[in-house]
Parts: structure tokens; sequence; C-alpha cells
């Protein structure tokens, strides 16, 4: 039994960590910008295909790729920022909505049309690599990306504690226009906060695909969770998101050995709507 | 004077665009209605199923097209229930169509055969095998293909009278775990395998079922090695399915024999995505996968030929059961009941089908044909269709029961992650 449990834990804590880094970027543009970007799950999905490809055709590894994806997606987050949402920042929020909205589904269209409903993966020497250590198996590609995560986590942290640029990111944050009247570039700080986001995604991408398989609507599975891992932690809180994701990973984990695998996504929506009732600003936000 | 020549001018623009319109076009044409899920996560079937009923359109066409007239599809995109009969809708009552072929999937099929149903249009089953389809006493519902329940049941049997017998277990305290998707298709067949391996006896240690969309099936393996079975029965989808072998290696899950039914265990993508390490699970599945042409009629093993040709000239790769099931349930519909029924009139094709009388061997799923009449509790569905049980060897799939339609001989027991790691085996006799 106590092997089980041990066990359940550290599948819910790998797990959660993937969560979490998927999750950071939503909070963080959720955070700054105060958009709730439904097409999240879809960059998850365009990185994946990008780790994807980098390894079908030139032989990156995943891993390696992370080094040419995080440039990559920080880019394709500031153009994705100016195009579409910049020009609505102003806008009434349904409006917003409906352009992450209207841009997960074209992201998802344009992936189908392109690379077609086949699920793929990536196989790697490693990717089926387990390590035993007294009776308990741990999935290597797992452990990396779980490892990765935290390291990439850890990384957006000190970066957004100790730089000026982070300084600016937290400021909008708590208080637009007192940032504005300190002098900081808020159009400029929005893109780098949604290039930053959207870089965490594509990170997230890069670990998955040597565990996950990637299709046109891959996207949608994570994205749900991420939104309660974001609720949970508190949507301006970072560190929120951290550990929203480990707690749903585990809670995942367990619920579906000890209730049942058909019920473990309910319980987390269920905790989703026990959060928005009794402590709508999650466990670690602000009011 | 002006206004005498534009009214002449405006009528002769007006008629010249009806001449030239859809509708009168399509009277040079026989317009079948395709609903499929072409997009979404169902798509990878979904198109694959469409194009196996392309190619008995095609070979119709080549000899001259039904009554003089070429067939021409008119597509629906079913990407879920809702849209599935939304489209239904649009095809019958816009595109005018009386009948629709389709749809691969049971959920789809069940909502939009609905719609067929109401309208007094024949809905061509291909391929959606959940019971409750049957189960209406519909009037325009057919079906060809094996039911849901059979794929599951035949599982639990071969657990009893072939695996058992083979392992030297007694039957009835042989461990059986059911694991299955929760849809309408894995609930039918999972519940339905369920309740055979209660009847015949057997210890049904679990019965889990889990949302194909979960990205995690790390609670189900957990679950299952607790539970320590000898064979486990499953029904997955091809995400959910491929995820849990993957998860059964990196947590050491490992039976005596496993057993698929159908959907993710009977695609090339399990070979693809495995290699070496998908071979020896079991899969109970629609003959359409390729049983002993001794099997066969002479005239069938000829159509069995020319369609793999064509569709791997067409398509560049070998057809799946879902395309072979697609493809043989539009050539009985082209080549036996619209000739028979003379036009597209519901009525008249109704009354062919339920005419048809097809031995066993007569069809390329080895099975007969004989539509179940509308006062028969499973009304529209082919009482003659039954299912095999394949097992993947060497990366393919070779039917292994019933011993007619063998193929190769099957291996017991499953090998587990260790020896596979080592390239032990220790098949029994």
């Amino acid at each position: 039994m106590f092997i089980t449990i041990a066990q359940l834990i550290i599948n819910g804590l790998l797990l959660g960590g993937m969560y979490a880094l998927i999750s950071i970027g939503l909070t963080l543009i959720f955070g700054v910008l105060e958009i709730i970007n439904f097409a999240h799950g879809e960059f998850l999905m365009l990185s994946m295909y990008g780790s994807y490809w980098l390894f079908q055709l030139y032989g990156v590894d995943p891993y390696l790729s992370l080094l040419i994806i995080l440039p990559a997606f920080f880019l394709i987050g500031l153009a994705v920022q100016r195009v579409t949402i910049q020009p609505i920042l102003n806008a009434p929020p349904l409006n917003q909505i409906f352009m992450t909205v209207g841009l997960s589904l074209v992201l998802q269209n344009v992936a189908l049309f392109f690379w077609k409903a086949d699920y793929r993966t990536v196989k790697t020497a490693y990717s089926a690599v387990t390590l035993k250590t007294s009776g308990l198996m741990i999935s290597f590609p797992r452990l990396v990306a779980f490892f990765l995560a935290m390291g990439v986590i850890a990384g957006l942290l000190i970066f957004l504690k100790r730089t000026y640029t982070g300084k600016a990111i937290r400021a909008l944050a708590q208080e637009r226009r007192a940032a504005m009247l300190m002098g900081i570039n808020v159009y400029r700080t929005y893109q780098i906060a949604f290039g930053i986001g959207i870089a965490c995604v594509g990170a997230a991408g890069a670990m998955l695909i040597p565990v996950y398989y990637v299709f046109p609507t891959v996207g949608g599975l994570f994205v749900l969770i991420a939104f309660v891992v974001v609720v949970l932690g508190g949507y301006n809180s970072l560190t929120g998101a951290l550990i929203g994701g480990l707690i749903i990973g585990v809670v995942e984990a367990f619920s579906g050995f000890f209730i049942s695998p058909h019920l473990k996504e309910a319980i987390y929506f269920v905790i989703f709507i026990l959060i928005l009732l009794f402590r709508p600003t999650g466990l670690f936000g602000r009011a | 004077m002006k206004k005498g020549i534009n009214r002449i001018l405006m009528v002769s623009l007006v008629s010249l665009a009806i001449c030239i319109s859809p509708s009168a076009m399509a009277a040079e044409t026989v317009r079948i209605g395709a609903l499929f899920p072409f997009t979404g996560t169902l798509a990878l079937l979904g198109n694959e199923s469409f194009n196996g009923a392309t190619i008995a359109a095609d070979m119709v066409n080549d000899t001259g097209g039904l009554w003089g007239k070429k067939i021409e599809w008119v597509k629906g995109d079913g990407v879920d229930p809702k849209k599935a009969m939304t489209e239904c809708e649009r095809l019958i009552s816009i595109e005018k169509l009386k009948l629709i072929f389709g749809t691969y999937s049971s959920s789809l099929s069940y909502a939009a055969s609905e719609v067929a149903e109401r309208n007094k249009v024949i809905y061509w089953e291909q391929g959606a095998i959940a019971d409750p389809i049957t189960a209406r006493g519909f009037k325009y519902l057919f079906r060809i293909c094996t039911k849901a329940s059979r794929h599951g049941i035949i599982g639990a049997d071969f657990a009893n009278e072939v695996i058992a017998p083979k392992l030297r277990i007694d039957p009835k305290k042989m461990r059986v775990a059911i694991v299955f998707e929760d849809s309408l298709y894995g609930t039918t067949v999972g519940s339905n395998a369920a309740n055979q391996a209660l009847k015949l006896g057997m210890k049904v240690v679990a019965t889990e079922s889990y949302s194909h969309r979960t990205v995690d099936l790390s609670p189900v393996v957990m679950i299952l090695k607790a539970r320590n079975p000898d064979v486990i029965i499953a029904t997955n989808y091809p995400e959910d399915g491929l995820l849990f072998w993957r998860q059964a290696k990196d947590l050491d899950l490992n039976v005596k024999a496993f057993i698929g039914t159908g959907a993710c265990h009977s695609m090339p993508d399990w070979a693809k995505t495995f290699g070496d390490e998908g071979n020896y699970i079991f899969n109970s599945d629609d003959p359409s996968i390729g049983v002993n042409p001794k099997a066969l009629s002479n005239k069938i093993n000829a159509i069995r030929k020319e369609y793999q040709e064509r569709f791997y000239k067409k398509f560049a790769h070998v057809p799946i059961t879902n395309a072979t099931m697609g493809f043989e349930s539009a050539r009985i519909l082209f080549e036996e009941v619209l000739p028979r029924a003379g036009s597209l009139d519901p009525e008249a094709i109704r009354k062919a089908a339920l005419s048809l009388d097809i031995p066993q061997g007569g069809t390329l799923f080895g099975f007969g044909l004989k539509f179940a009449p509308p006062e028969h509790p499973d009304a529209g569905q082919n009482v003659r269709s039954h299912s095999v049980m394949t097992q993947w060897q060497e990366q393919k799939l070779w039917v292994v029961h019933p011993a007619n339609f063998a193929v190769r001989n099957l291996l017991l027991p499953m090998p587990t992650w260790e020896e596979r790691r080592k390239g032990i085996t220790r098949f029994v006799e």
C-alpha cells in the first residue's frame, strides 16, 4: 500500500510539473494583460509539432530543441500579441474572448490542414526508459520533463524578481496606471509578457512530445486543466500556478486510483467550482 | 422599348441561371450523402472509412455507374453528435438527399440516424458498431457490420474457450479485467464483455472506464496492477489506447493476454508506434480485416483483390479494417441493393435491402447478409454478422479464431515487459 501511495505521488508530481509549466504562461498572460488566452492550448500543440518536425527532419532531440523553441515561441508570442491582442486591449471583454477563441479555432484548423489528424510522437533512445528504484517506477522522459519544467519556472521567477523588465511586468500586473506614471512602456511590456507566456507553453510542448501524442486538437485537453490550475493557484500568482499544477496532478492521480478513473477529471472540476465559490482569489492570489 | 428589352434580358438571365444551377445538374448523377467526421478528433478513421467507400463508387462508376449515371458523394462533416445532426438535416432538407451513408463513430451515428428516420431517409451505417443504434425499431436504418456487443462478447468467449484451456487455467478461476473508454462505443463493448465474462463464471476483478480525452491513464494502470488480472479486455479509441499501452510499459503492467476490441488495436498506428512491443496482443474485430480466402467465394476473392489494388493506387497505403468496412458496405449498397430498388426512393430501397439473402462467404466480411425486419428487436441489423479474433504478430494483424477463418496460429502467453526487453518468449504449444 505504501509503495502504491508513493507511486501515485510520483505519478502525480511528474504530471503536475507539466501542468504547472503550461499554466504558468497562462497566469502570466492573465495577470499582466488581463486577457484569458483561450488559444493557449494551441500554442502547446504548435510547439509539440515544432519539436516533432525538428526531430523528424533534422534529428534534433526534443530536449535540445528547447534551445530553438524557447526563443522562437517568445518571438511568436510577441508577434501574436502585437497583431491580434494589442488592437483589442481596450475592447469589451467579450470581444477579447472572441479574439482568442477565434485564434484557437484558426490554429487548430491550420494544423489539421497541414498535418492531418494523425497522432504523432517522437521515439528517442530514452523515451521508453523507466527507472526502477525500490519498487517504484519512474518514467525517465517524464522525470527529465519535470526537472526541466522546474528549471524554466525557477528561471522565470528569478527573471521577474531580479531584472528590470521582470519588475516592470510585475508592476504592470499590480497597477497599470501607476506603472505608466513610473515611465514603464506599457505596450512593449505587454508584448514581452505575452511572449514569455507563450515561450513557457512552447517549452512544455517540447517536453511533452516524447511522452504524449500531438494531433491538431490536443491543446484543448491541456488548456482546460490549465484553467483549473490558474484559478486554483490564484490568477495573478505564479507560485500559485506552480503549486496549483502540482496539486492538481497529485489529486488526479489519487482520485483516479481511489475513486475512479472515470471521475478523475470531474474531481478537479469540482475543486474548480468550489474555489470559485469560496475562495475566488485562489490559494495564493491577491484580491 | 428599353423597359421591354430589360425585362427580356432579366428573364433570359434568370432562366439561364436556373438551367445551369446545381439542382439541374443533379439529374446527371446519383447523389448520395456521406456523413463522416472528416475533421476533428475522430477524423483519422472517419476519413479512412469514407476512402474505402469511394473505391466502391469508383468501381461502379467505371462500369457505367448506377442506372447509367455516375455516383456523386455529397459530404457532411459530423465532427461531434450535435454537428452530425445539423449536417444530416442540411443534407436532407437543403441538398435534398434520400440516402445517407456514414458514419464510423457510434455517438455520431446514433444522433444523426434519428434525423434521417424522422425524415424517412435511408441511413446506411457502414462502421459504427454500438448496439443501441439498431435497437430503436427504425425502418430506414441498415447496418451490415458486426455489433459492438459481439466484439466484447467474443473477447470473453475467447478468454473462456481458448485462452483458459491453452494456459491450463480453470475458467472459473480466470481473473478478467475490463477497461473501456466511456462514450457509447466503449461502454457498449465494455459492459457486454463484462456481462459475458460474469455469465461464463469468470472472475471479473476490475471494470474501469475513463474519458478518451484524458491525458493520463496512470490511475487505470495502477488499479489494474493492484488487481492482478490474467486477461485484460480493453476498448480504447486510438489516442487513449496508445497512451494506455505506453503507460502500461512505464509502470510495468504485465498480463497473460491482452484483448483489444477494434478501434485503437486494429490501426496500423499500433505497429507504427510500438513496433515489436505491440506484438502478441489480441484484437476482436470485424472480419473485414482479412479472413482466410478459403472462407470466401471466388467472386468475393476477386473483388477483394481489385479493391486492395485500387485502394493502394489511390491512397498509397494498405487499407485498414475501417476502410474495408466502408468499401464493402458501399459495394453491397451499389451492387446488390440499389439496382434491385431501381431508384433512390427510400421505400424501394427498404424493400430491396430486406429481400437480400447472401450466404456465408458471400461478402468480403466472410459472413453472409440478412437484415432483421422492422418487427425484430434488432431492426436493420445484419443478423449473420459476427466478429473474429486477430493477433498482432510481427507487426501485422492476423485472424487466429474461429478456425475456419484463421490465417495463423495464436501465441500465448504474452511476454512480460522484462522478457520483451530481453527478447524472450515462452509460448505454449
